[in-house]
């Protein structure tokens, strides 16, 4: 079905790479749920370094939401290691990861909002959470919603917001504590096409900036115009690391 | 900021199942009120023991002068009596062990069961000269103690023999039951308050899911997410602690005070010093009660 294409992505500076860590590494990582089905990821390799720009593509199922998990420690490899930043994180404590997941932002399909605060409050609500002062939100919370550009908005319900409101408001929650990491499942998978690449300048000013993105997504049109690293996971196995690709050869 | 994301959690949670944690209150309040009256009981029968002696024991009560409870008596017991009286019963096999008591002691004694206005003022009615020496002699066996009662009966020195069985026995029945059904029905209904907390931790973990996901992923610390289930289980516990020490306060004042001590004269009664003692007890043991399992159920229904 398919001939895998180039790789490995992190060769595209010849001589560096062995020397620069990557932020996010899988190594011979399987993940076997319960059950007698195949494991979900299959002796995954993967490296991507600080400041790049992945997609993530394969059909439902081909594990790319697992990947996502691993790297969030929601739970372990079967075998294989997870390292973000150098750190294995799959041996970290329990009570640690917390701070893994505060070097990491996420953004989801369902944008994930809380619908009895504004937009303002919904952002400052990463921050509460984690303890930081009421000085520092005042002054953090407005300069991510201008990042994001809802500066206008701040007083604004999630309801009364269009989808890619909605969205913008998610990434301003995902990047107010400055991760090194952001990760976004499906972000334009509720948008319509034009309000979706309103969505992906957003990602790549953001991932401009330094952070690492890992986007893991179905959208075609977005992958193809973007023009990053794609990684193509098929029934739990990379068949595919671009660094420059498409959605897919049938495209 | 994070204070008042807290207290504003709390009283949100607290509104919002509102009738859970009443229940849980209620509960926790009818619980903790027996077992307070469960422990009540029990140092009530450790202070009956003190006083009368347990079943165990026989009380071998010596020859006074002009005894009142024994004719033969005529005068007050000699030490030859004594060791007589001493080793009669220590060659018993049914004797477990046996003390002597002075005229102070059983004064004491006397003081404790007739309260202490007999015993007082420039002409009291009783002196310590009315008070008779004794042995206590503890059995092996609260059934064998024809043997002993024979050795000693007819012995010189000896006015009379009380069997503590006879006496404390129905008394002793009663604390027990009393004591043992308070205890029995507190660990029902503490099993109840804690199914209830349960439930109360699931619900509230329902109705905030959201807000629970969302603070796991931007990595919230877990004992933040907790805290506001801790809190409320601290403050129903404390609620319910508050009215169960007042429960017992009502029981100690209506029944013991002003009630059965008032009717059954010849037993002392504790007071507002065991009182103070249990109330300790049960602040310290309801909220670890509550607040154990909502740390465990938050760390089940939270996935944290």
């Amino acid at each position: 079905m398919y001939r895998p294409g180039p790789r490995p992505a992190f060769s595209r500076i010849p001589g560096t790479s062995r020397t620069v860590r990557p932020v996010i590494r899988f190594e011979k990582v399987t993940k076997s749920y319960a059950g007698p089905d195949k494991p979900a990821l299959n002796q995954v390799t993967i490296n991507v370094d600080k400041g790049e720009f992945v997609f993530l593509v394969g059909a439902s199922g081909s594990g790319k939401s697992t990947a996502l998990r691993l790297l969030l420690r929601e739970m372990r490899p079967t075998t294989g290691r997870v390292y973000v930043a150098g750190k294995e994180i799959n041996r970290l404590a329990t009570w640690k990861v917390p701070r893994l997941r505060r070097q990491i932002g996420t953004v989801f399909q369902d944008f994930r909002l809380l619908p009895n605060k504004n937009v303002s409050e919904n952002v400052a609500f990463a921050l509460q959470v984690i303890g930081r002062s009421g000085r520092d939100i005042k002054r953090t919370v407005p300069e991510t919603l201008e990042l994001v550009g809802l500066s206008d908005k701040a007083n604004r319900m999630p309801e009364e917001l269009s989808g890619g409101e909605q969205q913008r408001v998610a990434i301003a929650r995902a990047m107010v504590n400055h991760p090194m990491i952001l990760i976004a499942d499906e972000p334009t998978g509720n948008l319509d096409p034009a309000t979706s690449v309103g969505i992906m300048k957003l990602l790549d000013r953001i991932n401009a900036t330094g952070t690492t993105v890992l986007m893991a997504t179905h959208d075609h049109g977005v992958v193809d115009q973007m023009r990053k690293r794609v990684i193509e996971l098929d029934h739990g196995r990379v068949v595919r690391d671009e660094a420059t690709g498409v959605y897919g050869f049938q495209h | 900021m994070q204070l008042r994301h807290v207290s504003t959690n709390l009283r949100q949670g607290l509104r919002r199942n509102a009738s859970m944690h009443l229940a849980v209150v209620l509960t926790l309040f009818v619980s903790l009120s027996l077992a307070g009256i469960g422990l009540m009981m029990s140092k009530q029968a450790e202070l009956t023991v003190d006083v009368i002696g347990s079943e165990l024991q026989i009380q071998v009560v010596l020859c006074l002068p002009d005894d009142p409870q024994n004719a033969s008596c005529t005068s007050e017991v000699t030490e030859e009596q004594k060791s007589a009286i001493a080793t009669a019963i220590d060659d018993n096999p049914e004797v477990a062990d046996f003390r002597f008591e002075s005229k102070a002691e059983s004064l004491e004694k006397l003081k404790a069961l007739l309260g202490p206005e007999q015993f007082e003022g420039p002409d009291p009615v009783f002196t310590v000269e009315d008070a008779p020496q004794a042995v206590r002699i503890t059995l092996e066996d609260p059934n064998d103690f024809d043997g002993t009662v024979d050795a000693v009966a007819n012995l010189d020195g000896v006015s009379y023999i009380t069997l503590a069985k006879d006496e404390v026995k129905p008394i002793f029945t009663l604390i027990d039951v009393l004591q043992y059904s308070s205890w029995g029905a507190a660990a029902a209904l503490l099993l109840a308050s804690i199914l209830l907390v349960a439930n109360t931790i699931r619900l509230t973990a329902l109705a905030r899911r959201k807000e629970i996901e969302i603070m796991r992923l931007v990595g919230a610390s877990r004992i933040f997410i907790a805290l506001p289930f801790l809190l409320e289980a601290l403050v129903t516990a404390l609620l319910g602690v508050a009215l169960a020490v007042g429960a017992v306060a009502a029981f100690t004042q209506f029944a013991l005070i002003g009630g059965l001590s008032e009717v059954v004269r010849a037993l002392p009664f504790i007071g507002w010093a065991e009182w103070a003692e249990t109330s300790l007890v049960l602040v310290v043991v309801a909220p670890i009660l509550t607040v154990v399992p909502t740390l465990l159920l938050t760390r089940k229904y939270l996935r944290l």
